[in-house]
């Protein structure tokens, strides 16, 4: 056995002896006899946890930044930031503008902050000298703590009341909807209410496409959004206006209306219903005489729908140009007899049918094909359903429920029938275009996109025949006023007697005309309407399509076909031979 | 050696840190310009909007028209007025061919040739 190693030095028990200062020191700190190796340790451990748990709360709050983007700086931007929804501009078919928007600013009050209500109203009420004193000092005194006290503030009085210096009153900027153009584009473009959502027209349009959802997003605040382009043309537009509220003024018509369609497209280039509105002062649109008589109003159309009725006859097959039919005297239905207007009292061909406008004549046409044959006809033509366009503003045709063979005589020349007139647009224009049922727009629309809508309702030589009977209509018939030179005008008058009190009046009418230029290479499709005529000294005392319609029709052409870009063409021979020779002179 | 590594560990350290505040306070103030410029940019679109407004009022065709029936005698337009190209007479021959210098032209270039007789009026015979 070796004995145990003298000097053990290594050993825990025995420690290398300190100073004794130091110990002294160690004892008054520590206290006696603790290890402070072993405290060291645990306090290192305590140090690495907490850190540990510093760092992955730091890195946890790094990437909840980093995955949910700039929240702050979105809430903190949009703070101050307009109230009432951007909307997107509404431009014409030129890109003029039609509707925009424009950055005002809104005053409200926190009441709360206000320290002198009596003082504050006083001085607001120096400044807006349009707002009603008492209001406003309910408003300011109200227990709320935002109110609006006045929307849409002049920025001079923006001014003015920042001067004023009072506490709790502020401003914020707020979209706000203008309409350059006044009430020239009322009905087409609607309006809308003060916080800038659509209430009519394509400005409901747009909010119905999702615009709403947006604004509800709080999305809709930037004007970055892309233009809506209109198909209207705004100088068509006014030409047309103009003339309508002349025509209005001349005639001392209830109201006038007009409409012009690109027979090729679709696209309604040009609408107006005077009486209209001014969009930026919405309050007139609630006058019911200031509707939209083109889409919202429902009117039995007249001579206009024989147009309809002869295309029928001509596309059945069994009816050609060279076939007659006997208008002497009335059409006797039960008790109901029916009378020509510019009655002939002999057999009349059907061209001669459609310039005299006989009534008789085309009431037998259409009884000679049947009844069912009509009503499917006139189905496919898109007359006896509702039209939808992207106007929120629509009227269901008025069809008689049960349709016997009076109605089929009734219906042939237009009466017992209602409809909107942008429909009974839409159909002639596909008896003008080659036969193709495009359905309207108010947005522009190329060609092969219409083509794609384009439904065939009838044979492109009945289109022919159709645009010749309008042409001859102007060279001889009811229509010889709209004769435009250089443009070959073709054209239907139509009168009808407007049903008061439950009986057709024979001094209340409502005239329209429509026409086709150029009929040989049609492009256009235009609808005058007037609703009251009154008979005056130029006319004779006549107050039908002929006297007034069609000559205000000629003068809405003779304006806009320069601003439409169709060529005059004055070498044109007469109808039998530029568009009958082509449809194989049948 | 340990000290050193400690020594270049805290200047490393201190030169970081510096380096850190330096971009902090760059991105902060780039920030801020951001938000100027956005700021800027907005009040310009909404000062185009409000221009574009205007023109539009102020090109209105009602009041173009009201405009030019007071001030004009402007009318509108007549398909009559309006013609093709191809309807156009051919260009009448020219007086002077093309090669020949023209003859004015000559005439002030060399103002000796110039016949020095006035023309047109003559002075008011004496009483």
């Amino acid at each position: 056995m070796n004995a145990p190693v003298a000097d053990q030095p290594a050993t825990p028990r025995d420690p290398p002896r300190d100073p004794w200062r130091r110990r002294l020191v160690n004892t008054l700190l520590y206290g006696r006899n603790v290890d402070r190796a072993v405290k060291a340790r645990a306090r290192i451990g305590l140090a690495i946890l907490i850190f540990t748990i510093g760092y992955s709360i730091i890195a946890t709050r790094l990437v909840l930044f980093a995955a949910l983007p700039d929240s702050h700086g979105a809430r903190r931007a949009m703070g101050p930031d307009a109230v009432a929804t951007a909307r997107p501009d509404v431009l014409d078919r030129n890109g003029e503008i039609l509707a925009t928007d424009v950055r005002t600013p809104s005053l409200f009050a926190e009441p709360h902050r206000i320290i002198d209500v009596d003082e504050a109203s006083e001085l607001l009420t120096a400044v807006m000298t349009d707002v009603d004193a008492g209001e406003l000092r309910e408003r300011l005194a109200s227990k709320r703590r935002f109110v609006w006290l006045k929307r849409e503030i002049t920025p001079k009085q923006r001014e003015q009341i920042h001067r004023l210096g009072l506490p709790g009153v502020g401003f914020l900027p707020e979209n706000k909807r203008i309409y350059p153009n006044g009430s020239e584009v009322s009905h087409i473009i609607g309006h809308v209410n003060i916080d800038n959502q659509g209430i009519a027209g394509i400005e409901k349009w747009l909010d119905t496409r999702g615009l709403a959802d947006l604004h509800l997003a709080g999305l809709a605040t930037d004007r970055q959004q892309k233009p809506i382009e209109l198909a209207v043309d705004l100088r068509v537009q006014h030409a047309m206006r103009d003339e309508l509220i002349a025509a209005r003024a001349q005639f001392k018509a209830v109201a006038a209306a007009g409409v012009l369609t690109d027979v090729r497209t679709g696209e309604v280039i040009s609408m107006v219903s005077v009486p209209d509105y001014d969009p930026n002062n919405p309050r007139e649109a609630l006058d019911p005489t200031r509707i939209n008589r083109l889409t919202t109003g429902v009117y039995e159309m007249g001579s206009t729908f024989k147009a309809l009725t002869l295309a029928m006859a001509l596309d059945s097959g069994k009816i050609t140009l060279k076939s007659s039919f006997d208008a002497r005297g009335g059409l006797t239905y039960g008790k109901f007899t029916i009378h020509d207007y510019h009655a002939q009292n002999r057999v009349l061909s059907v061209p001669e049918i459609f310039t005299y406008s006989s009534n008789v004549g085309t009431a037998r046409m259409a009884l000679s094909l049947g009844i069912e044959y009509h009503k499917s006809f006139l189905k496919k033509m898109g007359q006896l359903d509702r039209l939808r366009t992207e106007l929120p503003e629509s009227a269901e045709p008025l069809v008689p429920k049960r349709w016997g063979e009076l109605n089929t005589v009734t219906i042939a020349f237009g009466h017992g029938i209602a409809v909107a007139p942008l429909q009974a647009v839409s159909a002639i224009g596909a008896l003008m275009n080659g036969g193709r049922l495009i359905p309207p727009t108010f947005l522009k629309r190329s060609e092969q996109e219409a083509a794609a809508l384009a439904k065939q309702v009838v044979k492109p030589e009945t289109s022919e025949k159709m645009r010749y009977l309008m042409r001859l209509n102007v060279e001889k018939g009811t229509a010889s006023r709209a004769d435009v030179k250089g443009y070959y005008v073709g054209g239907k008058t139509g009168t009808s007697e407007k049903v008061v009190g439950g009986r057709y009046s024979k001094t209340k009418v409502l005239t329209s005309f429509t026409a086709v230029l150029p009929a040989d290479q049609p492009r256009y499709l235009l609808l005058i309407m007037l609703d009251e005529p009154q008979p005056t000294a130029d006319t004779h005392g006549y107050a039908t399509s002929g006297w007034n319609a069609v000559p205000v029709g000629g003068a809405v052409i003779a304006r806009i076909a320069p601003l439409l870009g169709i060529e005059p063409r004055f070498e044109l021979p007469a109808s039998e031979k530029l568009i009958l020779a082509s449809a194989g002179g049948r | 050696m340990m000290r050193l590594l400690n020594i270049c560990v805290i200047v490393a350290l201190v030169l970081a840190a510096a380096d850190v505040y330096k971009i902090k306070f760059e991105s902060t103030r780039q920030a801020q310009r951001v938000t100027k410029l956005r700021m800027e940019i907005r009040r310009e679109h909404d000062a185009i909007a409000t221009l574009r407004a205007e023109w539009a009022k102020l090109d209105n065709p009602a009041r173009i028209q009201s405009l030019t029936r007071r001030h004009l005698p402007l009318k509108p337009v007549e398909a009559r007025q309006i013609d093709k190209l191809d309807n156009l007479p051919e260009r009448p021959a020219d007086v002077v061919p093309v090669d020949e210098p023209d003859p004015i032209g000559t005439m002030i270039a060399n103002p000796e040739v110039l016949d020095r007789q006035p023309t047109g009026s003559v002075p008011a015979a004496k009483r």
